[in-house]
C-alpha cells in the first residue's frame, strides 16, 4: 500500500510519472545525515567536516555510475533536475545555424529550451511519431539524411503514453551521420535497465525523483567521455586553483559550479545503493501493475488508453481520456471522494498530446510506482467505474 | 606528553577534489594506509586535498593508481608529523 494521511485520510499514490513516493529506504535517512553530520561545504577546505562531505558526494556519485553502466564516474554530473541537465546538454550543444532532429512527443524540459534555440536560429526538425506515440528510428533516418544535422533529440520514453523510444538505434544513426544523440531520460532510469556505457548516446539526462526514487530538486547529466559542451554557469568549485578565472577543465567539476545539494545527492546515492539489487524485482511488479491498469480500464468500457497496446512494453504511466467524463473531473473525484492521486491536463508535455490527439481533452495519467500494490491497482479501477458509470 | 617526531611524507596533488577522493578510495581499499591533507605550497596540484602516504608505500600507491586510471599532477616531499 502506499499510504499517506491527508485531510485526514488515507491517500493512494498513482502520480509516479510526476514524482515517486514514497523514496527508496534509505533515502530520507541519508538526506537528514547530510545535513546533522556532514556540515561544511565539500571540496572547499580541507578540515575533516568538508572532506567528509566531500567523500559522500564522491559516493554518491560512484554508487549513480555502478548503477547506470558509466565506468568513469567523473562523466556522471549532478544537476539541480532533469530539466536542467536537458537545458545544459541542449544549450551546450545546440548554436544559430546548427539542424537539430527531434522527436514529436517530446516533454517541455526539452520543446521549451527548443523553441528558445529556434528563436536564435537554430533549425528544429520535427518527426510525428505514431499514433502509440512511438518515433520511428526509420524517420529520425530520414530526417537526419535530408541535410547536415548537428543533433538528434528524443526522449527515451513519453511521460504521457509509456511509449520507449528506440535511442540506441537513433545513437547509432546520429553517429553514422557525423551528429550527436541527445537524450532526454527522465520516465528511463529506474524504470527500465539503462547501461548508459553501452547505450551509445552521447548526453543522457536524468530525474533523481521519478523512477530512480531519489529527492526531488536532484538530477544527473551523462556526457560520453569525448563530449564537449558548452558552459552555462561559472563560478566557484570544489578544489581547483581558485586564483583562476577559468573554469577548471577537469570533470566532474567544470560543470558543477556552486555549493551542492549535498542532502539531495546522498539521498540519491542511498537511492542508487537500493535500486541496485531491487531495481529488476520492482520493475517486474510494475510490469504487471501496469498491465492490470492497462486491461481494467478498457474492460471498464469507454476509456481510451494512450500509447501501445496492453503487453507491449512501456514505461509505467497509463494515461486515459474518457468518451464524455472529463479529465479535470475524474482526477477531481479520484482525489475528494476515493483519495487516490493522480494528475490530469496536459502532463507539460502538449507535444506529446498533439501527437496523440489529445491537445483538446487532456487526460488523465495513472502513474504506477514503487509502494503500490495489487489492491492499489483494484482500488483505482473500482473508483473508476464508480466515477463514468 | 612527549613532543613527536618529524617524519618524512610523500604528498600526491591531483587535478581535481573527484581525482583525489577517487585516489584515496583507490588506496585505501588497497590496504595502503594514505591520510588526506590540506595541499601544501610546494604542491602544484589544481585541487586543495592531497593524499599522504609513508614513502615506503608510494610504489604500490602509484601502481593503484595507475591501474584505476587516476594520475597525480605533482608530489613532493614533506616533514609532517
Amino acid at each position: 500500500m502506499t499510504r499517506a494521511s491527508g485531510e485526514g485520510r488515507d491517500i493512494i499514490y498513482f502520480d509516479h510519472g510526476a514524482t515517486s513516493w514514497p523514496k527508496a529506504p534509505g533515502v530520507v535517512e541519508a538526506m537528514v545525515r547530510a545535513e546533522t553530520d556532514l556540515g561544511g561545504n565539500p571540496g572547499r577546505g580541507t578540515h575533516r567536516m568538508a572532506i567528509d562531505a566531500a567523500r559522500a558526494i564522491f559516493g554518491s556519485r560512484k554508487a549513480c555510475a555502478e548503477l547506470l553502466g558509466v565506468a568513469d564516474s567523473r562523466n556522471l554530473l549532478f544537476s539541480p533536475g532533469c530539466t536542467h541537465a536537458c537545458n545544459l546538454m541542449l544549450k551546450g550543444v545546440l548554436k544559430p545555424g546548427d539542424r537539430v532532429v527531434v522527436g514529436s512527443m517530446e516533454h517541455n524540459a526539452v520543446a521549451r529550451p527548443l523553441a528558445h534555440l529556434l528563436a536564435q536560429g537554430v533549425d528544429v526538425v520535427i518527426v510525428n511519431a505514431d499514433e502509440t506515440g512511438y518515433v520511428s528510428a526509420d524517420e529520425v533516418e530520414r530526417a537526419v539524411k535530408a541535410a547536415e544535422t548537428r543533433a538528434v533529440v528524443c526522449q527515451h520514453a513519453s511521460n504521457l503514453t509509456g511509449t520507449i523510444q528506440p535511442v540506441a538505434d537513433m545513437a547509432d544513426i546520429a553517429r553514422d551521420a557525423g551528429a550527436v544523440m541527445l537524450v532526454d531520460g527522465a520516465q528511463g532510469v529506474g524504470h527500465l535497465e539503462v547501461d548508459l556505457g553501452a547505450l551509445g548516446v552521447h548526453a543522457y539526462a536524468a530525474s533523481g525523483h521519478k523512477g530512480m526514487l531519489g529527492p526531488r530538486g536532484i538530477g544527473l547529466l551523462y556526457l560520453d567521455p569525448e563530449m564537449e559542451l558548452d558552459l552555462m554557469i561559472e563560478g566557484g568549485t570544489a578544489g581547483g586553483s581558485s586564483s583562476s578565472l577559468a573554469m577548471p577543465d577537469s570533470r566532474p567539476e567544470r560543470f558543477e559550479p556552486g555549493t551542492p545539494n549535498v542532502a539531495g545527492i546522498c539521498g540519491l546515492g542511498a537511492a542508487a545503493g537500493f535500486l541496485g539489487p531491487h531495481g529488476p524485482e520492482q520493475r517486474r511488479l510494475e510490469t504487471a501493475l501496469v498491465r492490470t491498469v492497462h486491461e481494467g480500464v478498457l474492460d471498464i468500457g469507454g476509456f481510451r488508453v494512450l500509447g501501445p497496446e496492453p503487453g507491449v512494453p512501456r514505461v509505467p504511466v497509463v494515461s486515459i481520456v474518457h468518451e464524455s467524463a472529463a479529465a479535470d473531473r475524474i482526477a477531481f473525484e479520484l482525489d475528494k471522494t476515493y483519495g487516490i492521486a493522480c494528475r490530469a491536463g496536459l502532463h507539460c508535455a502538449p507535444w506529446g498530446h498533439e501527437s496523440v490527439g489529445t491537445l483538446e481533452t487532456g487526460a488523465v495519467r495513472l502513474g504506477v510506482g514503487f509502494g503500490n500494490t495489487p489492491e492499489d491497482v483494484n482500488l483505482l479501477l473500482d473508483a473508476l467505474r464508480r466515477i463514468v458509470a | 606528553m612527549s613532543p613527536r617526531t618529524p617524519t618524512e611524507f610523500v604528498v600526491l596533488g591531483f587535478e581535481s577534489t573527484h581525482d583525489a577522493l577517487a585516489a584515496e578510495d583507490l588506496i585505501k581499499r588497497a590496504g595502503i594506509p594514505v591520510v588526506p591533507i590540506p595541499a601544501p605550497p610546494t604542491l602544484s596540484a589544481l585541487c586543495g586535498i592531497a593524499m599522504r602516504l609513508e614513502p615506503s608505500h608510494v610504489i604500490d600507491a602509484e601502481r593503484v593508481l595507475d591501474e584505476g586510471g587516476i594520475r597525480p599532477c605533482a608530489r613532493t616531499r614533506i616533514l609532517d608529523v
